[in-house]
């Protein structure tokens, strides 16, 4: 919270030297003692009448503060100070802060409107305040002495007052007198200076009602102001601030005593030794209580601090209640450092990735990569050493992926069987076709023999029949002697069918 | 914007408003409480709402170091007068294009000014405000403070004169709903303040004063010594010294 506070981007010195000379001539940045004794609030009135003339004055004012350090005041080198979350204030100018806070200058009737409704009004206000305040630094200004000096309505010059009061860019560190504002930032100096010394800081106290806050306190950042709970609820808070703008803070051990580094390692040490035993922890830590212990060891940032070898233990030991990521991340250094010191630098890069990415995606990537070489394997198919030498080299770069390996013997071994079979195969056809080789053969042989014998019975019968032709001759010859001897000579005439078959 | 014509008097009603570009009211605050004196005087935005009133009495109490009783009275004041005001609204009032003398007799802190000039009350788009920060440049016054006295001080001329045109009307709906007798034009102030520009500007129908008359209406600035107890320019109790009374007489005449 006191960090939004801490100050001194901008830097102005005190123009009311150069304000002094408003209109005509710019300004050069010579410290002019002669216009010192000048009314303190130099014609704030002059840069106002149009909005062509301020904008040479307030270039020259501005430049001539960031240049000089002007006396134009009481004190000389006087540093205006302006909170770095209002840097971007410039006198020539309306930021988007402005609109957006003050919209009553800058919407409907007034966008268009001059008087006392609209920019130019707002800015007249507006610059008039600040180089009031600029004029004298160190003192506070109060909203009565400055709505005097300006001409409109009462209303709307406290809301522009309050609104730059709040965003530092009045009264900003001005001591004032007993106000409400600076007592309360006196007390926060007081506050922050006396933490590091490790002494027991004040309590909050209300910068309303000046009591104690109980257990919580509301704090606004815009205007550094803290509210106990019944003055917020009572809205004892300037009209310029919203309840929205106030948050609300625990107050926790931590804010009554601050845990010291030294504080901070015995805890670590005493979880480590003692896991979850808070008593013992407490006891190892010493002046804390257990409660004490265990809302400061949630608290604790497991970043880089406190990084430890074993720490990755304790990652492991937490409840559940430690966020998880510095839990997860603890693992995940754990399951990185074995692979990541493989030899194999591609491994270890594998095996990095799949750390970062989260098991899941990991091994989805790895079945599919798998599945895809294994893919590629089954599809050449061929009975080939090649292939096989091929797998082992495969298989000697995927080392350590067992599933592989068993994958393709299994290949292998269907391979060899699928030969065998051909084989099989082959070797009973060959069979077969011998043996009915030999069938036909025999029967070819049979049929030889066959023919043999039947040409034989076909001599035979031929000779037969010569036989029985010659008896007919015989017969026919004894039939006719008496007349035979005339055919006779026929049948000399056919050669003699003597066939003496023996 | 609404275009003034010179020449033809179109009176017109309005509801009741400050003829001015900002409806604001001018207040004025003159206390004393256990011997301790506060003299105020503002420009109030009526549309504020009340919580207002009661943060800004106390926010002017505590930054002028002044003792608590202060506040409920001075919140009275605020408030009696913004009352007055929210009375008049919703009534309406006639606007006539009149132009009307204004006068500026004050002093602020160790500045004197007077002044005097013609303000046209038919124009709604006026501003005091503008007029004053004019005159102080122009007139060199280095005093802040010199120029919200000086439009205070106009507003509450033209709300005099606005709140008197309230009352005029309010007059002839009463003489018109009662009988149909000639129109009386009543005795205000404003009336008789008007100038009709005919014959001022004589029969030569110029707009530009004549000469002998022109030390009238210049503005006189004075720079008075601190004869009195010497309040310091830093102080932030400086109060306005005004002579209220001869405000009022001078807008009476």
């Amino acid at each position: 919270m006191a960090t939004t506070t801490t100050t001194t981007t901008a830097t102005a010195t005190a123009p009311a030297a150069a304000n002094t000379n408003t209109v005509p001539t710019p300004t050069p940045p010579h410290p002019r003692p002669a216009a010192a004794p000048a009314p303190r609030a130099p014609s704030n009135l002059g840069p106002v009448k149009s909005e062509a003339p301020p904008t040479p004055s307030s270039t020259t004012a501005a430049t001539a503060a960031a240049t000089t350090t002007a006396s134009g005041a009481e004190d000389p080198s006087n540093i205006i100070t302006v909170p770095s979350y209002s840097a971007w204030f410039s006198f020539d100018s309306i930021h988007d802060t402005e609109r957006r806070l003050l919209p009553e200058f800058f919407e409907g009737e007034a966008a268009a409107g001059l008087g006392c409704r609209g920019p130019d009004a707002y800015k007249y206000y507006r610059n008039t305040l600040i180089r009031r305040f600029r004029a004298r630094p160190g003192r506070r200004l109060t909203l009565t002495e400055c709505r005097r000096g300006l001409v409109g309505d009462v209303g709307s010059v406290r809301r522009v007052f309050d609104f730059l009061e709040e965003w530092g860019l009045i009264n900003y560190g001005a001591l004032p007198s007993g106000s409400k504002q600076a007592k309360e930032r006196r007390e926060e100096a007081v506050s922050q200076s006396s933490l590091p010394s490790g002494v027991a800081a004040p309590r909050k106290l209300c910068t309303a009602c000046r009591s104690v806050c109980g257990l919580a306190y509301y704090a606004c950042e815009k205007a550094d102001i803290s509210l106990c709970a019944r003055c917020f609820v009572c809205n004892k808070y300037r009209p310029g601030l919203t309840a929205a703008a106030f948050k609300r803070i625990e107050i926790t051990e931590d804010a009554k005593s601050d845990w010291t580094d030294k504080e901070t390692l015995h805890l670590l040490e005493a979880v480590l030794h003692y896991r979850e035993d808070w008593k013992k922890v407490s006891g190892h830590v010493g002046s804390r209580s257990e409660k004490d212990c265990i809302a400061r060891f949630i608290r604790l940032p497991f970043g880089e601090q406190f990084m430890e070898p074993k720490e990755d233990r304790m990652g492991f030991e937490n409840d559940d209640d430690i966020t998880d990521d510095p839990g997860a991340g603890v693992s995940k250094r754990l399951c990185l450092t074995p692979l990541a010191d493989a030899s194999n630098p591609i491994m270890a890069q594998v095996a990095f990735l799949s750390a970062i990415v989260g098991s899941d995606a990991a091994s989805a990537a790895a079945q599919a990569a798998i599945s895809a070489q294994s893919r590629v394997d089954l599809n050449d198919g061929e009975i080939d050493s090649s292939i096989n030498s091929n797998m082992e080299e495969e298989s000697s770069h995927t080392n350590g992926l067992s599933v592989n390996d068993l994958l393709k013997e299994a290949a292998s071994n269907a391979r060899a069987q699928l030969e065998k079979e051909r084989n099989s195969i082959e070797q009973s056809l060959s069979d077969i076709v011998d043996i009915q080789m030999k069938e036909i053969q025999d029967k070819i042989c049979h049929f030889e023999h066959k023919e043999m014998l039947m040409e034989k019975e076909r001599q035979q019968r031929q000779c037969l029949r010569d036989l029985l032709f010659a008896d007919q001759l015989a017969i026919l010859h004894h039939q006719r002697r008496p007349q035979a001897v005339a055919t006779e000579s026929k049948y000399d005439e056919k050669p003699k069918p003597v066939i003496n078959i023996s | 914007m609404k275009t003034v014509s010179l020449g033809a008097s179109r009176p017109s009603t309005v509801s009741f408003r400050m003829p001015t570009r900002d409806n604001l009211v001018p207040i004025r605050v003159d206390l004393e409480v256990d011997g301790q004196r506060y003299r105020d005087a503002f420009t109030w935005n009526p549309r504020d709402p009340d919580s207002e009133i009661i943060s800004f009495a106390k926010r002017t109490a505590k930054d002028l170091k002044l003792p608590a009783n202060f506040v409920p009275q001075m919140l009275q004041s605020i408030q009696g007068q913004i009352a007055e005001f929210r009375s008049y609204e919703g009534q309406e009032m006639q606007i006539k294009e009149k132009i009307v003398p204004l006068k500026i007799d004050l002093r602020v802190n160790n500045t004197v000014i007077r002044d005097q000039f013609l303000w046209d009350i038919g124009n709604l788009d006026s501003d005091p405000e503008e007029f004053a920060r004019t005159l102080c440049d122009d007139l060199n016054i280095t005093d802040p403070e010199v120029g919200p006295a000086i439009a205070v001080s106009i507003r509450e001329q033209l709300y005099e004169i606005a709140s008197q045109s309230v009352s005029v009307m309010r007059e002839k709906q009463l003489s018109k709903k009662g009988r149909r007798a000639p129109e009386f034009s009543s005795n205000s102030k404003a009336v008789n303040n008007a100038v009709d520009l005919f014959k001022y500007f004589g029969s030569k129908g110029s707009v530009i004063r004549k000469r002998k008359e022109w030390y009238l209406y210049e503005p006189v600035v004075d720079v008075v010594a601190n004869e009195e107890d010497g309040k310091e320019e830093t102080n932030n109790s400086s109060r306005p010294k005004k002579r209220a009374e001869e405000e009022k007489v001078a807008s009476l005449q």
